[in-house]
Order: structure tokens, then sequence, then C-alpha cells
């Protein structure tokens, strides 16, 4: 039973490793860029979230809603002052862009925070459980799976269903084409960046109430989301999201096996994964 | 005043110059031929008007109003656009999806997706099914339709019969009437000189990124336009 029990609670942890990839993956799928600076945007998300704790109403749980909207009008931002001027055939301007970015980032909240581990406090809610056909589960990380579910779901719909949907996904086929319809492929590419945005912190502020973090934890952050994106395929939403399951799963019962071996395991399921399927679950399903 | 007018025109890719000095016209309700050998320019000038390549000297002036430097985006907006080479349909969008990125454009017209449908029966039949499955021949007719719903004044269309069997291109060529009917006036490039003549009131020649021959289709000799498009003696 208590090995059901790892399975699961890899499971629970997975939902939101899907997430943290999510941001990441949307944003390479629609726009083919490499955000380097995704992990430490995470990190600076789990910092807002500390920061407005204190004022968020009813529980502070709600605390993602307005990081997640500040977060959306940040990529927006982010998008159209900074990530549009340097688009183009060639890849490297992007990737220092990012690079450069996330440096910054790194350093301004060590400046304002210091080293020092935080997390954030969503009080009891952190310490209850409940048992579900003899396994002892905790509310909140089934909560946190349910949210990035509901995220996962909420995306695929809106992006099959909604005109703007159709617009980004008309947008990530042939930016070029788009702009013959009228649309303006620089503005679409802010609304999406805008939503990897808002994403991404979302998972960071999630993981900040299951765990701890430091102004340091971006790049750990970066890895568990290439990794899922690249495990899950490029592009391909349930792929993604069995990607973060398959490491979530991996960590803890390698965990449980191996008390010190901390995240080895997930990143040698990986490369087991890169080895024996190079495009990712999905790649292994069109195949 | 022409509808569309092309001054001067050069487009260049990086330090290569692939059109020099080119100028054309198109009236309300005209249909006009761009004809030439493979590499002569003639997709470039497209995109070159429609605004998806920017790197361009001299002047496009559509409905009166200097359109040489404003975006693609915003020409589409103003009521030109093009069925690009290729197709380049959105191929994980469906057949209607395709079509309906066109409302994008926010223009208010004859053209709609049952119209579409009516023009093209056989994409109706096909309306759930992704853009990227569809024959080459289906692929243009939503290519044309995508553009049509934009309700443009000007329809650019580059190589509509690239790859397909001589029937169906045809049958493609067969809807100009209906287009023009709506009151959309059409440019075609073409490397099949006879379509091109067929459809078009007048046409122009290119010869490496000039105009080597133009005029009234009806006026033009074959032997002429032989001579022009491949440069075998010197026309003006």
């Amino acid at each position: 039973m208590i090995w059901v029990e790892t399975v699961v609670n890899g499971m629970l942890l997975g939902g939101l490793y899907a997430l943290v990839g999510l941001g990441l993956g949307y944003a390479f799928g629609i726009m083919k860029i490499v955000n380097v600076a995704q992990g430490d945007f995470i990190v600076a998300a789990a910092f807002l979230g500390v920061f407005l704790v204190p004022w968020t109403p009813v529980h502070p749980l709600l605390v993602v809603v307005p990081v997640a909207i500040i977060s959306f009008i940040f990529g927006i931002l982010l998008q159209r002052l900074m990530i549009n001027r340097v688009l183009g055939q060639d890849q490297i301007p992007q990737i220092l862009l990012t690079f450069g970015m996330a440096i910054v980032l790194r350093n301004g909240m060590v400046e304002l925070y210091g080293a020092n581990s935080q997390s954030i406090n969503v009080g009891d809610l952190r310490f209850m459980g409940f048992d579900f056909l003899g396994l002892r589960l905790g509310v909140l990380p089934v909560v946190i799976l349910g949210i990035a579910v509901a995220l996962f779901a909420g995306l695929h719909l809106w992006m099959r269903h909604s005109r703007m949907g159709r617009i980004i996904r008309a947008t990530a086929d042939d930016y070029q084409v788009v702009q013959l319809s009228g649309v303006d492929y620089r503005r679409v590419y802010g609304i999406a960046m805008g939503i990897a945005m808002a994403l991404s912190a979302v998972a960071g502020v999630l993981l900040a109430m299951r765990g701890s973090f430091t102004p340091y934890s971006g790049a750990d952050r970066l890895l568990i989301a290439f990794e899922v994106v690249v495990i899950g395929g490029l592009g391909s939403f349930w792929g993604m999201f069995a990607g973060g399951m398959i490491l979530g799963v991996t960590q803890l019962v390698a965990l449980k096996l191996d008390p010190s071996s901390g995240l080895m395991w997930g990143h040698l399921m990986f490369l087991l994964i890169l080895f024996l399927s190079p495009n990712g679950i999905a790649g292994l399903v069109r195949r | 005043m022409p509808l569309l007018e092309v001054e001067n025109l050069d487009v260049f890719y990086g330090d290569f110059q692939a059109v020099n000095g080119v100028s054309l016209s198109l009236d309300e309700g005209q249909t006009v031929a761009i004809i030439g050998a493979n590499g002569a320019g003639k997709s470039t000038i497209l995109n070159a008007i429609s605004g998806i390549n920017g790197q361009k000297k001299g002047s496009v002036r559509f409905a009166g109003e200097d359109i040489t430097r404003l975006r693609a985006d915003r020409i589409a907006r103003a009521g030109m656009t093009m069925v690009p080479e290729g197709r380049r349909l959105f191929t994980s969008l469906s057949v209607e999806d395709n079509l309906r990125m066109g409302e994008s454009a926010a223009r208010k017209g004859p053209w709609t997706v049952q119209e579409v449908y009516a023009l093209f029966p056989r994409l109706g039949e096909l309306r759930r099914v992704a853009a990227g499955s569809l024959s080459g021949g289906q692929q243009q007719m939503v290519a044309i339709g995508r553009a049509l719903m934009t309700n443009p004044r000007v329809l650019l269309c580059d190589e509509l019969s690239l790859g397909l069997a001589p029937a169906i291109i045809n049958d493609i060529y067969r809807c100009f009437d209906r287009i023009r009917d709506t009151g959309v006036s059409i440019v075609v490039i073409e490397q099949n000189v006879a379509q091109a003549v067929t459809a078009a009131g007048y046409a122009y020649c290119l010869l490496e990124g000039r105009v080597s021959l133009e005029g009234a289709t009806s006026a033009l000799a074959m032997k002429d336009i032989t001579a022009a498009y491949f440069g075998t003696e010197k026309t003006a």
C-alpha cells in the first residue's frame, strides 16, 4: 500500500511539474521562442505571491489570481517591448536576451529578499489530509493537481474553440500568412506570452505553497520545465501532462528507494526517454 | 485614377536586388497578369506589394493612399490581400477555421463562409476536415476562399496553377468571373502564359526583375511574349 501511496503522491506532484512545463512549452509551440528566463520568472512570481498573501481575502490559495493577472500583463509587455524586437531567423538574440533577463532577475531578487529560503504560508491547509481508499493523501497536493488539470483542460478547450485560440493556432502555423488575413502577429505573440507567463506564475506560486524556494531556484525550475516539454514532445498539451506525471512519479519512487538521490532519477528517466524516443511521448504516439 | 499603382519598385533580399524599377497599375474591376519564368521576380513583387517583404524602394499606392511603408496586416485591413505561393494554409486548422481567419480583417462585404461554399461546393462537404489533409486543388480553393473572406478590393494571386492538374486549374480559373462580379480587382502571377492571357485583360512580362513587355492581352503576339519571357532577343 505504501507503494501505491508513493505513486499517487508522485502523480499529485507530477501535475504541478506539468504546469511548470506548460508555460515554456506553450510559448515555444507558438513562437518557437526558448525563454531561458522562464525559471526565474517562476521564482519571481513566487516572491510576488509571498508579497501579496497578506492582502489576499478569503483564503491564501486565491493569491494565484492576482499573481496570474499581473504576470499576464507583464508577459504582454515583455513580448511587445523586448522579445518582438529580436524575432527572426536567428534564435541566438532571443536566447541572449532572455538569458540576460534571467541574470538581472535572479540578482535583483537576491538584492531585495536575500538568499534565504522562503515559502508561501497557506495556513492549516498545508497539514490537512484525508483518507481515500485506504490511502492517506494531503489536501493541498490534491487541490493543486485539480488546479493543474483545470488549467490544462481550460487552455486546451479555449485554444480549440475560441476565436482568439484559432488566431493563435493559425499564427503558430504561419505567422507571415496570418498578416494577409489582417492579423498583427506581434499582438498575438504578446497575448501568447502573457498566457505563458500567467501559467508559469501560477505554477511558481503553487510550488512555493508545497515547498520552499530561494532566489536561486530558477535553474531547477527551468530544468523541470525543459524536461516536461521534451518528454512530452514539443507542442503537445497532453504529452506535457504525461511528461510531468512521469517525472513526478519517478522522483518520489526513487526517493523512497534511495532517499539521498534528490532529483537524479528524474533526470535519468528524462535521458532514458530521450534515448528511446527523441520526439517524446507525442512522437511515440504519432509513429 | 488606378486602384493600385506601383512606381519604380525595387525589392531586395539582403544585398541582392531581385526587382528593378518595376511600375504597374491596376484599375477597378480589371484583371492584370504578371508572367515570367522562374526567378524573374514575380512573387517578389507581390510579396512587396502585400507588405510581407518590407525591403523595398519606390512607391505603392492603393486607393489613393501611399501604402509603401504600411505593415501587411494593415494592408489586408485596408482591402488588399494575397493568395500566397504554395497556398500556405493553416494546416492544424479545419477548412472552415481557415476560412474564418479572413474575418480578422473586419471588412464588410459580399463574401461569407456560405458564399465561399457556394463558389466551391466541395469545400462545404469538407468543412470539418483538417486543411493539411486536402488535395492540392482543394487546398488552393481554401486559400482563395480565405483571401476572399477578407472582402478585398484587390486580390493578388501567386501561381494558382502551381503543381495542379490542368483540369483542376481550369476549374479554379473558371471561378474568376464570379469573383470579379463581386467587384474584386485581380492581379495574377503565372508561369503558364496561355492561362494568364485568357484570364487577364492586361499583362506584364517580367525578365530578370524588370518589365520586358507589357500590353493588352488581345494586342500581344505570342512571338513577342516568348521573346520577352525567355529574353531571346531584346525587346523594350
